[in-house]
């Protein structure tokens, strides 16, 4: 990690020049496509799941607040939820090889099967490619996709930042919100949120 | 072909964090291991009435750091739950600015190494002289590293209550002064606006006459979903107005135009930083 001490700001500046403002996916746009391997090497591609609405979630299972969605069994229940409604649900991980919450393609499998998760797919995103491409920044971030590829929601699963599980009954799930407005062909409320968490490894 | 040896080590640890989490969050929250927290106040005695200040004080591991209020991309800001005796009543956080961190992609806005995060407290007037009161809080906080732990402990602070006027504490000046040379001022002198065009979220900064020269400045936005917390901030001298012109990018997806600017400006000039408060209803700028 590059620290910047805010009383060198010059030299804050100086890193602040290059190239920067990875680009985010846009809300109303068309989703970037994408491309990566499940930990079988099969390949999953965004087009594949045309006509389906397709949900994107940040995953780093070593991280607190992921912790605190899968720990008390929401995470697991959004995903058996919406799939069991023709969702199409892609759990990316974007850690890069070495970092945290980065694990060799065979071991990945177990580990999900030991969390109870249940996402359409579980994506390796190795090379952050993905993730710098929607502009994710944390574990979780969530992303919405509709039928026709066009970006319908971007942020945070819920409007309450914190590790802890007792704070998830009492939250406005965004994710769920959007999803149940989109499958009955309403317009969704709110498209975008502060999405909260750890920072993606790249 | 991947050298199997590291891979299965990292995953084992990594099971058996996985394992320790999932234990830990059915009981008690897992304990901070890198920050020592403690309360103090700027005061040895308190008198009735008579408003001071207590401080959550975060000493913190190299390399570790705990968050702002507004924490950025990513982490968690620290939080105080005050259980003071009948009659007290506690302001919140003042909250002096922080350093920017970044990894990657993302940015985010805390502290490293140590941090006194003060509170007003002010005590009954009916107070009696010769007791002494105990001041508790609950402090929860993230701290991270690459990897982020949540940290919570409860803590407490025993003053005695003395008639005449406050002692001020010599053991905690140092840390209180640190932390007051980081709050923003109100700013008074300074003229900031707030301007939006298309692409860019716009803070034209007039400084009080006499100010030496600026050679950077940097805001940070009191939450999310105002500006780009990773984009580039650029500073500039304005071409007219005899001002500066610091030119941020609006966060992703947001709602514009944002309407306001809330956050703090830190300057840096010649005769160091300055931090100054920014409250400031957006206007569109003429192109």
């Amino acid at each position: 990690m590059t620290r910047v001490r805010t009383f060198a700001l010059a030299a804050l500046a100086a890193t602040l020049s290059l190239p920067s403002a990875e680009a985010a996916a846009v809300v109303g746009q068309p989703a970037p496509e994408f491309s990566v391997p499940d930990p079988t090497g099969a390949t999953h591609s965004l087009t594949a799941y045309k006509g389906k609405f397709v949900v994107l979630e940040w995953v780093n299972f070593e991280c607190p607040f992921v912790g605190k969605h899968y720990g008390s069994g929401h995470m697991q229940k959004l995903q058996k939820d919406y799939t069991g409604k023709g969702v199409v649900w892609l759990s990316i991980n974007s850690s890069a090889t070495g970092k945290q919450g980065y694990y060799a393609s065979d071991k990945v499998s177990a580990l999900v099967k030991q969390k109870g998760a249940a996402p359409s797919a579980y994506l390796l995103d190795t090379a952050g490619s993905v993730g710098r491409a929607y502009g994710a920044r944390t574990t979780p971030h969530m992303f919405i996709i509709d039928p026709k590829g066009t970006l319908i929601y971007a942020g945070g699963i819920d409007d309450t930042p914190s590790t802890d599980q007792a704070d998830i009954a009492t939250a406005k799930n965004f994710v769920s919100k959007a999803l149940d407005e989109a499958l009955a062909g309403k317009p969704v409320t709110t498209t975008t949120s502060q999405a909260y968490g750890c920072s993606v490894k790249y | 072909m991947r050298d199997p040896g590291p891979s299965a080590r990292l995953y084992l640890r990594t099971a058996a964090a996985v394992c320790a989490f999932a234990s830990s969050v059915a009981a008690a929250p897992p304990a901070s291991r890198h920050v020592q927290p403690e309360l103090v106040a700027d005061v040895e005695s308190i008198a009735p009435g008579r408003p001071f200040q207590a401080g959550l004080r975060l000493r913190m591991d190299p390399e570790w750091h705990t968050y702002w209020k507004n924490p950025g991309d990513s982490g968690l800001a620290t939080r105080l739950l005050w259980k003071l005796p009948e009659g007290f009543q506690a302001g919140p956080i003042e909250w002096p600015y922080p350093e920017v961190f970044k990894q990657g992609p993302v940015t985010s806005y805390g502290y490293t190494h140590e941090v006194l995060l003060p509170v007003t407290i002010t005590p009954p007037a009916t107070l009696a002289a010769g007791t002494s009161v105990t001041l508790a809080a609950r402090a929860d906080w993230l701290e991270c590293r690459e990897a982020c732990l949540p940290g919570r402990r409860e803590l407490s602070l025993v003053l005695p209550v003395r008639g005449e006027a406050a002692r001020a504490s010599a053991q905690s000046a140092p840390a209180f002064a640190a932390a007051r040379a980081r709050l923003p001022q109100a700013g008074a002198g300074w003229a900031i606006e707030a301007r939006e065009t298309k692409e860019r979220v716009v803070l034209v900064v007039r400084p009080p006459r006499g100010q030496a020269e600026i050679r950077q400045a940097y805001f940070f936005p009191d939450r999310g979903q105002l500006i780009d917390h990773a984009a580039a901030q650029t500073w500039t001298r304005a071409a007219s107005g005899g001002g500066y012109r610091l030119e941020m990018t609006p966060a992703p997806n947001v709602a514009r135009p944002l309407g306001s600017l809330e956050g703090v400006l830190v300057a840096e000039g010649s005769s160091g930083a300055t931090a100054i408060r920014v409250e400031a209803k957006s206007a569109k700028e003429k192109p």
